[in-house]
């Protein structure tokens, strides 16, 4: 394809097989500098910076600014509102080996998985056997061989060849509106393994001399739901990756090969020095732990696939340890693979480590691959996040590995708190949500689609010395929207909103509170023959969104949802008066306005929701945890937090935070001083009388872990968990079990 | 804010307070390169608020410290005075903990009644300082999760190669999870 854009048209790349090192040659060479000296590919002096760091710096420029300018121009070929409203894309250049020089703005982690992809590419001779030229184009959507989080993350990768060799890769990526899974969207929720995730590509040659075979789009048009918007997305990438394909020829062309050989090499461990500097001038040296959980229920509603139709408890655990090299963040002891949408793989999982720590330690330099090296990461071999079975379902990843980012980015505050940077110390949550589906419009039309809008932006934690604000985190992309209501309207055709407004009191309480979440209604209205949802969730209420709260405070709730199907809408349209939240909902039904023939709210994910002419969906996410004991919040924060609506609950808020007040005859909440210091005391005095020592709790627990007494999915989980060392040491030197206690594993 | 190159004890105090402006705030942020010795200062603003002379090694928590006691060990202490025992050894069970199990004990604190967390799958546990009760943690787990030692510092380590003052007392056996050492005691009680 050729595209127009302000570095003119680009010309259609000669035929020149690759004829330097292979693939394969590159890699053992590059691994093999790396480990024997420390530094990336043995560069152990930056020769090119320190002789000339204007030149140096100019080139690096040039490349961030080529990546910059792919997705500032490509992203108004799509149509998907998740990649051209929000920050649901990205490009990328890569060494010959993937590993990352620059990436634009988007989902900036989305880097950890270049060098798998190529790798699997140059470990199955694809250079060698089948040839890569100038301007291939390669889709990747797998996560066993491409390092994919999920399916509905979509890669193009188009290799740079310059004089008979591959130079690097330019990569471009967005999240699909729809990815042709069984259950609708680009989150197979209830997917068993990786064949029902949809369309799942290992590295796969579907184009040449930048342009696409004629094949591939028939590939979008029958085998997802959604193929316009797909279609549409696939030229975005590969727009983008031309530009960047265009931009780098360039650039070698007036640098010399020689040069960018040399150059891309000391940037990447330039930024890789810089970033294990960063990570000793921001933590404290010790072992940092924390855990989530997810819960999976697919039980009664997996009979089709009877090993699948179990319930999951997920355990997430992971440390944090700094160390000479940079730090090492270790998942062991966290649950094994299932046969559920929610396993990652190596890949998969980097993607949402590096998260937090591109963000915590490559703010001040150039984002690549350093990273990747700074932080060394763990992933115990049959667990969740390292499968020892091939074909696991990774649809729904993200569901529980953000929480995984989570505890990450959580030490990173810890250790910023002790070393007196309070600026940087805050509670990071990854509270998302979305749903997805398909339908069928009166004239047969049909449609697939994705709402990313909680997405796209959530509340974000309590600093340790203010609140959290809401919507502008999305641990995920520097780009926190939540986009447009009217964009996603238009993907829905029968759904409406209602309302789309932040919901109060939905925060992880403390001194200071989360930011709060966010909360839509959904109006179906003339849905045709058929529309139907599910939906996906970066944890669910059912349990927190992480596992610890920051000094005394309260993790962040998880989402939930409700389906209020067979209502009385139009009486309420009527009226003028119809919910524009959870609460709202909620509290019209209590009051009996709203009549609903079939509630019911969801702390799990829901199975798949038809919905006829005035149903209402409606959802809660994005809140996110507190920082601090609840009794020391200034009594004047509670009293704005009641007058500005954003606690709807004076008893639940007086009890919480110890404070007693009183509207005055405008309705205004005015502090009652005497009686919060009196209210805090005796909500003290409580807390000692309802508490017992910790030597007393014990004794108590541990004769329940002796027992056995816990729900059977609990029990599975620590069968699981225990079926690693690490956690199994931890977990019997606490509980002073005898050796032959055990978990039956089922 | 003083200048670029050092950071005020009272806009530190400010920041320990709550009470720091955005404008300053996002200043603190976006330093290119960390001011090398807020640590110590900090230190200083802390020791200036602590009602007790024992030296601050690190801070813990918004009330929790380690601490060097009269005794010349490394103890966790709260602001109020009391000790909770050896930093090495998870501090939480020298605690008083409230447990939330039922949906009603759960709905006091979280709100609205749907974002509650599931009993039976987690439950809630408060963690109390014995003396004055405040709340220095919360756990939200499966029942029979064990307690989490949520940070142990590794304090020579620190002091050594992080900032160049190597502790008195250091040694290289000091970095040690001792939390064991507890519920041994514990459990010999049992038997």
């Amino acid at each position: 394809m050729a595209v127009a854009n302000d570095l003119g048209m680009v010309p259609a790349p000669a035929q020149t097989t690759p004829t330097g090192p292979t693939l394969r040659a590159l890699f053992a060479e590059r691994d093999r500098l790396t480990r024997d000296t420390g530094h990336y590919c043995g560069v152990t002096e930056l020769t090119l910076r320190d002789a000339d760091p204007i030149k140096y710096e100019r080139f690096y420029n040039k490349l961030h600014a080529a990546v910059l300018a792919a997705r500032e121009s490509a992203r108004f070929v799509a149509a998907s509102p998740g990649s051209r409203e929000m920050g649901e894309c990205l490009w990328g250049i890569t060494t010959p080996e993937g590993d990352t020089l620059a990436v634009s703005l988007g989902f900036l982690s989305h880097t950890a998985i270049f060098p798998v992809a190529v790798r699997y590419m140059a470990n199955n001779d694809y250079d060698v056997n089948d040839g890569i030229e100038d301007g291939d184009v390669y889709a990747v959507s797998d996560g066993k061989t491409g390092g994919v989080p999920h399916p509905g993350d979509f890669y193009s990768f188009v290799p740079i060849c310059v004089e008979g060799e591959i130079a690097g890769w330019a990569v471009g990526i967005n999240h699909l509106m729809e990815n042709g899974a069984p259950v609708a969207g680009s989150w197979a929720t209830f997917s068993v393994d990786t064949f029902m995730d949809g369309l799942v590509c290992p590295p796969m040659r579907t184009g040449r001399k930048l342009k696409q075979e004629s094949w591939w789009k028939a590939i979008w048009e029958r085998r997802t739901r959604a193929s316009t918007m797909n279609i549409l997305d696939d030229k975005m990438r590969l727009a983008g990756c031309a530009m960047i394909h265009h931009a780098t020829h360039r650039l070698i062309d007036e640098f010399g090969l020689q040069y960018y050989k040399r150059a891309i090499r000391e940037v990447i461990e330039e930024s890789r020095r810089m970033i294990v500097d960063n990570m000793r001038a921001l933590m404290v040296p010790g072992l940092y732990n924390g855990c989530a959980f997810r819960l999976v229920k697919y039980a009664g509603l997996q009979n089709v696939w009877s090993h699948a139709n179990k319930n999951t408890l997920i355990h997430i655990r992971a440390s944090v340890e700094p160390n000479e090299n940079g730090l090492l963040l270790d998942t062991e002891g966290s649950s094994r693979w299932g046969y559920h949408s929610y396993n990652a793989t190596p890949g998969g999982v980097d993607c949402a480590v590096f998260l937090g720590m591109i963000n915590s330690f490559a703010h001040n330099t150039k984002v690549t691959a350093g990273i990747e090296l700074a932080v060394q990461r763990h992933y115990a071999y049959g667990s969740i996040y390292n499968p020892d079975y091939e074909f696991t379902s990774n649809a729904n990843l993200w569901a529980q590995t953000v929480s995984v980012n989570s505890i990450g980015f959580n030490a990173v505050s810890r250790a910023a708190f002790a070393r007196g940077y309070l600026e940087e110390a805050f509670t990071v949550d990854g509270n998302w949500g979305a749903f997805q589906g398909a339908g069928t419009t009166a004239d047969g039309s049909s449609y697939g689609f994705t709402n990313f809008e909680w997405l796209g932006g959530t509340g974000r934690g309590a600093w340790c010395y203010k609140d959290g604000e809401p919507l502008v985190w999305a641990a995920w992309s520097q780009i926190a929207t939540i986009g447009d209501a009217e964009e996603f309207e238009s993907c829905v055709p029968p759904l409406f909103y209602l309302g789309r407004k932040l919901l109060p009191g939905y925060f992880g309480y403390g001194k200071y509170r989360g930011g709060p979440g966010n909360s839509a209604v959904h109006w179906c209205v003339q849905p045709g023959k058929h529309i139907a949802l599910t939906r996906p969730n970066g944890g669910l209420s059912c349990t927190a969104s992480v596992g610890l709260g920051m000094s005394g405070a309260y993790p962040g709730p998880g989402s939930f949802m409700i389906s209020a199907r067979g209502t009385n809408l139009p009486e309420l349209i009527a009226e003028g008066e119809t919910p524009r939240d959870a609460r709202e909902l909620l509290e019209q039904i209590d009051a009996g306005r709203l009549t609903v023939k079939n509630l019911e709210i969801w702390k799990t994910d829901c199975p798949e929701l038809a919905l006829k002419d005035h149903d209402l969906f409606v959802d809660a996410a994005g809140s996110s945890g507190g920082w601090g004991d609840p009794l020391d919040r200034d009594p004047a924060l509670v009293i704005k937090d009641l007058n500005d609506g954003m606690a709807p609950r004076y008893a639940f808020v007086s009890r919480m935070h110890g404070v007693v007040a009183a509207q005055d005859a405008s309705g205004v909440w005015q502090l009652d001083t005497a009686a919060t210091t009196a209210k805090r005391a005796e909500l003290k005095r409580q807390r000692l009388a309802e508490s017992i020592p910790a030597e007393a709790w014990w004794q108590a627990e541990r004769t329940k872990v002796v027992n056995k007494d816990m729900v059977p999915e609990v029990h599975e989980m620590y069968a699981q968990s225990l079926s690693f060392a690490k956690f199994d040491g931890e977990f019997r030197r606490f509980w002073q079990v005898p050796a032959d206690f055990a978990f039956a594993r089922e | 804010m003083t200048d670029d190159s050092g950071i005020s004890k009272e806009l530190i105090a400010q920041l320990i307070a709550g009470q720091i402006d955005d404008d300053n705030a996002t200043r603190l942020q976006r330093l290119p390169r960390k001011d090398k010795d807020r640590f110590f200062k900090y230190i200083e603003v802390l020791q200036q608020r602590a009602p007790w002379p024992e030296q601050i090694l690190l801070r813990l928590g918004d009330k929790l410290f380690v601490v060097r006691n009269a005794r010349n060990e490394r103890v966790v202490k709260c602001e109020c005075g009391k000790e909770f025992g050896d930093y090495r050894q998870n501090w939480k069970l020298a605690c008083r903990i409230r447990t939330r199990r039922t949906l009603p004990e759960m709905l006091e604190v979280y709100d609205p009644a749907p974002a509650c967390p599931e009993p039976g799958w987690q439950e809630i546990r408060e963690f109390f300082c014995p003396d004055c009760a405040t709340q220095h943690a919360v756990e939200v787990v499966a029942p029979g999760y064990p307690v989490v030692f949520e940070m142990l510092p590794d304090l020579d380590k620190f002091y050594r190669d992080y900032l160049d003052r190597p502790l008195p007392d250091e040694a290289p056996t000091w970095y040690a999870d001792h939390t064991e050492v507890v519920t041994r005691t514990w459990a010999s009680l049992v038997h």
